[in-house]
């Protein structure tokens, strides 16, 4: 052994040990400090008080059953405290949605389902909420006061609504999400999902909801969000690695964290140069587009990076015939379009509800993606699209010439010039305008050059001044008419309906939900009911004049009613009731909720002889 | 479930009897509140000292700059429709108070708050039916004003230094029916008397340290005179809560009391005479009594 070596080993021990110790001075101080901040909250060194806060402001929303500038069971009830909880009911004072079960999926107006959509998504409404202080959050309370168990995901967004600046990036990271699970009974709950730690403060909290397994409209109350003003000391592992912001790793991708992950998905990629594509060369070309058909947009563009071949596939624009990019709709921006433009030639069926806010789209990339891909569009979604203007809806007009389904749905931004456009789409079978703010004039327009309408929603459009003249346009015009939704239309009489009813004859679904200004004692329902013999959905809803003839007449001439709702009227007894049942072997669901004379003894009665039939009492107490 | 007139007006003093016995529960048509919006804005310097005492929640850093005051008188004979009167008074009011605590309201406007809350019954998924008087009291503390709103002939009076200042006047189509807000059953539509809230009789005068604002039913009106009410209201010796409650308390129970005397010559026996009926005694009846004080506001 030469003499060098113990040498060297001496001088390796020396310098090992100084080098660990050095280490542990570094490091113990950390560890030693997080150590006592964990087991020591109350001494930690910037104090970490939890705060609780109740929503200041609901800022925007899908849908609501209430009317607009309304207390009553609108979405606005959300801020604030509690009004019922802890009791359990159906009151004015809480936020409800518009609808519930899977009514509206067995109606003559319901929609096709997107394809591809992906398995963890099941939001059909969501709310969003502001609190006052940007806070890291520690906890989410939902108070629920009947028939709970519709929150399916909760997200937190990390631009402050209430900063003067507008915010540089704005990031939607999901704090729980999990697939609907059915609740029993109606009873109030808090509900406490387990959220998981952000890394920035957050005072806007976005609840999404889907009501399908639930028996009766959901009725939410409150939310709390408990958090702290300084980011929580996290679990001793991640404070050694220390953190940068900008993690990209599996699980933020997979949560949805950024736009940035998305849109290197679709941007084009060196991708690498091989000789054969091995057994891929052996399958045909539709084969392989058959097997992609499967898969779900973010993962289509993450096989187009894997190879040329697969690269060419996923690039075809016969993968994107329908494409909806509303499960995405935190991370589509005018990027995403620009990079989506080159596939999306053929597109037909487009979703883009839910997209675009807070300055993701603007109104040049929607037009510009328009102007490249509306051509061959048929079904154009854009519920809840507060990113569009007037320019938007004439882009549409002018472009998409083969359009038929349109979906407005609760764009209460565009202003009612916009709707001017509409008309110009001749081909139109369906249009949604659900709380929007359409005028009369563009609507008579729509009535009268788009002859092909046969589904139609104008609940809730509040700007309307008279729509008897429109059901008389609509008599006149609209004769392929199948579905009318006139929810909440204040003003509408039986000289309307008279029209309605002699022109569309071939009406099958009819909401009247709310439209206080039809009286019985004009006849109108009799009318109804001889005139509309297909009817299959009639909503009655809230119409305190309905009485034993309607329903006997409905009986005898509506006999495919499959759906019928006629809560709080007191003129309808258990007998006409009785008949109807008997007739309409149809009926799939009957609200009688807050009818006086039929009481829960009638229901129970009701449900022995008629068991195929979901009959709805609602309670307050 | 709380019923409407917990915690309000207990403290205020409302002494309530079914009209003309028989009724075992005693639940009275009347009903009241007292409310505080969360308006934020200048300094307010007055308030309403009524309700110092009373939980009212508060969001961080707003405050209040104005007091509300309400009371309603539900009408009888609803009970042959099987509608229990209380409902549609009970329910105005508590959505009175639901628009005036999350601030849907113009202080100098409280027609307006009479007409929303109309509007918010027929909201209601519950077919209410029913009618009732109503009374709004707004007090704006920046401005110093009281604005109100009368449909009816329930009421306000205003006492300063011993007299009245200002009062309500009632609003009657003929005798014993006063103006009244209903939602009437289909088929009684046309027939029962049904008044827009816009018929209310509204005013505006400005309000002194120490004015007290008596707001009440006609159950109270009908049956103690002014000088006795005024007599009441001189044993109120400060301001502080417990006095303005035995204070209305005190008030209710002697209308109560003199309600059921047969003998004395009641404001209601008074005015019959006057027009040709020959009666004596009280006029049983709910009766509401809320006190109200401007003082000044601390924070």
């Amino acid at each position: 052994m030469s003499p060098v070596f113990p040498m060297l080993t001496v001088l390796s021990m020396f310098y090992y040990i100084c080098l660990r110790r050095r280490a542990r001075t570094a490091t113990r101080g950390e560890m030693m400090n997080s150590r006592r901040a964990i087991e020591s909250n109350n001494r930690a060194l910037p104090t970490n008080v939890e705060i609780v806060q109740y929503a200041k402001e609901v800022l925007d929303f899908s849908s609501h059953y209430g009317s607009e500038n309304s207390m009553s069971y609108t979405m606005w009830n959300l801020a604030g405290i509690q009004n019922v909880y802890p009791s359990s009911g159906d009151f004015t004072q809480t936020a409800v949605f518009r609808t519930y079960g899977t009514w509206w999926d067995q109606c003559p107006s319901a929609r096709l389902p997107f394809k591809r959509t992906p398995p963890d998504f099941y939001s059909q409404d969501y709310v969003e909420l502001a609190f006052e202080d940007p806070v890291y959050p520690t906890a989410v309370h939902i108070l629920e006061t009947y028939h709970p168990g519709s929150v399916v995901r909760v997200l937190a967004c990390s631009a402050n609504p209430y900063s003067q600046n507008p915010p540089a990036e704005v990031r939607w990271e999901v704090l729980w999400s999990e697939a609907p699970t059915k609740v029993n009974g109606p009873q109030a709950r808090q509900f406490t999902p387990c959220i998981k730690q952000i890394n920035f403060p957050t005072n806007l909290i976005r609840l999404e909801v889907n009501s399908s397994l639930l028996d009766y409209y959901t009725e939410l109350d409150a939310v709390v969000l408990h958090g702290v003003k300084e980011r929580p000391v996290l679990s001793l592992k991640t404070t050694m690695i220390d953190m940068n912001d900008d993690d990209e790793d599996e699980d933020e991708e997979k949560d949805g964290g950024g736009m940035e992950s998305l849109n290197k998905q679709f941007s084009v990629a060196a991708l690498k140069e091989w000789p054969t594509n091995g057994y891929f060369d052996k399958l045909p070309y539709e084969l392989i587009q058959l097997i992609l058909s499967h898969l779900t947009v973010p993962d289509l563009c993450r096989l187009a990076q894997t190879c040329k071949l697969l690269y060419q596939h996923c690039c075809d624009p016969l993968q994107y015939i329908h494409l909806s990019l509303q499960p995405y709709w935190a991370r589509i921006n005018d990027t995403s379009l620009e990079y989506l433009q080159s596939r999306c030639t053929l597109v037909q069926w487009l979703n883009l509800s839910w997209t675009g806010n807070r300055g993701a789209i603007s109104v040049s990339g929607f037009s510009r993606f328009m102007k490249i891909c509306g051509f061959e569009l048929v079904r154009l979604e854009l519920a809840c699209g507060h990113f569009l203007n007037e320019t938007c809806l004439e882009v549409i007009a002018e472009t998409c010439v083969n359009l038929q389904e349109l979906n407005l749905s609760s764009c209460d931004k565009l202003p009612p010039q916009a709707f001017n456009h509409i008309a110009k789409v001749g081909s139109l079978k369906r249009l949604i305008l659900y709380r929007t703010k359409v005028e009369q004039t563009a609507l008579l327009s729509i009535l009268n050059f788009c002859s092909e309408l046969q589904h139609l929603s104008l609940g809730s459009c509040v700007m309307i001044e008279d729509y008897d003249l429109i059901a008389s346009m609509m008599g006149a015009k609209c004769k392929k008419l199948r579905t009318l939704d006139l929810w909440r239309c204040k003003n509408i009489t039986e000289n309307g309906i008279a029209e309605l009813a002699s022109g569309c004859q071939l009406l099958e679904e009819l909401d009247l939900g709310w439209c206080p200004t039809l009286q019985s004692s004009t006849g109108c329902f009799t009318n109804i009911a001889r005139k509309l013999p297909n009817l299959q959905k009639l909503f009655l809803t809230a119409n305190r004049s309905v009485c034993d003839t309607d329903i006997e007449e409905l009986a005898a001439n509506c006999t495919h009613l499959r759906q019928l709702d006629i809560l709080g009227t007191r003129m309808v007894s258990p007998t006409s009731l009785r008949k109807l049942l008997e007739s309409c072997k149809d009926l799939s669901l009957l609200d009688v909720s807050f009818c006086s004379q039929i009481d829960n003894r009638v229901v129970l009665e009701l449900n022995a002889s008629f068991p195929r039939v979901l009959i709805k009492k609602s309670f307050t107490q | 479930m709380k019923s409407w007139w917990v915690p309000v007006l207990e403290v205020e003093g409302m002494c309530c009897q079914a009209g003309g016995g028989g009724e075992g529960r005693g639940e009275s048509r009347t009903g009241g509140f007292v409310a505080q919006d969360e308006v934020c804005g200048h300094r307010p310097r007055f308030k309403l000292q009524a309700w110092s005492g009373l939980q009212t929640e508060k969001s961080a850093g707003s405050s209040a700059a104005n007091s509300t005051v309400g009371v309603a008188d539900g009408v009888g004979g609803w009970r042959d429709y099987g509608v229990d009167p209380s409902q549609f008074s009970g329910t105005l009011m508590r959505t009175c108070e639901r628009l005036v605590k999350e601030g849907r309201f113009v202080p100098s406007n409280p027609v307006g708050i009479l007409t929303t809350s109309y509007c918010e019954l027929l909201q209601n998924k519950v077919p209410l039916l029913g009618s009732s008087t109503a009374c709004i009291v707004v007090l704006d503390r920046t401005s110093h004003r009281l604005h109100t709103a009368n449909l009816g002939d329930s009421g306000f009076l205003v006492v300063r230094g011993g007299e009245v200042v200002h009062r309500s006047d009632e609003q009657q189509h003929y005798f014993n029916t006063p103006f009244q807000l209903s939602i009437a059953p289909p088929e009684a539509e046309g027939v029962v008397l049904s008044d827009s809230p816009d018929a209310a009789d509204s005013t505006s005068f400005d309000v002194q340290l120490g004015d007290i604002i008596l707001t009440a039913t006609d159950g109270l009106f009908d049956n103690m005179p002014d000088y006795m009410i005024l007599q009441e209201l001189k044993k109120l010796k400060n301001s502080n809560y417990e006095s303005i409650q035995q204070t209305a308390r005190s008030i209710a129970e002697q209308a109560h009391e003199l309600a059921y005397d047969p003998t004395y010559m009641s404001p209601f026996a008074q005015f019959a005479c006057d027009n040709g009926l020959n009666v004596r005694g009280g006029k049983p009846d709910d009766i509401t009594v809320l006190l109200s004080i401007v003082a000044e506001y601390t924070d």
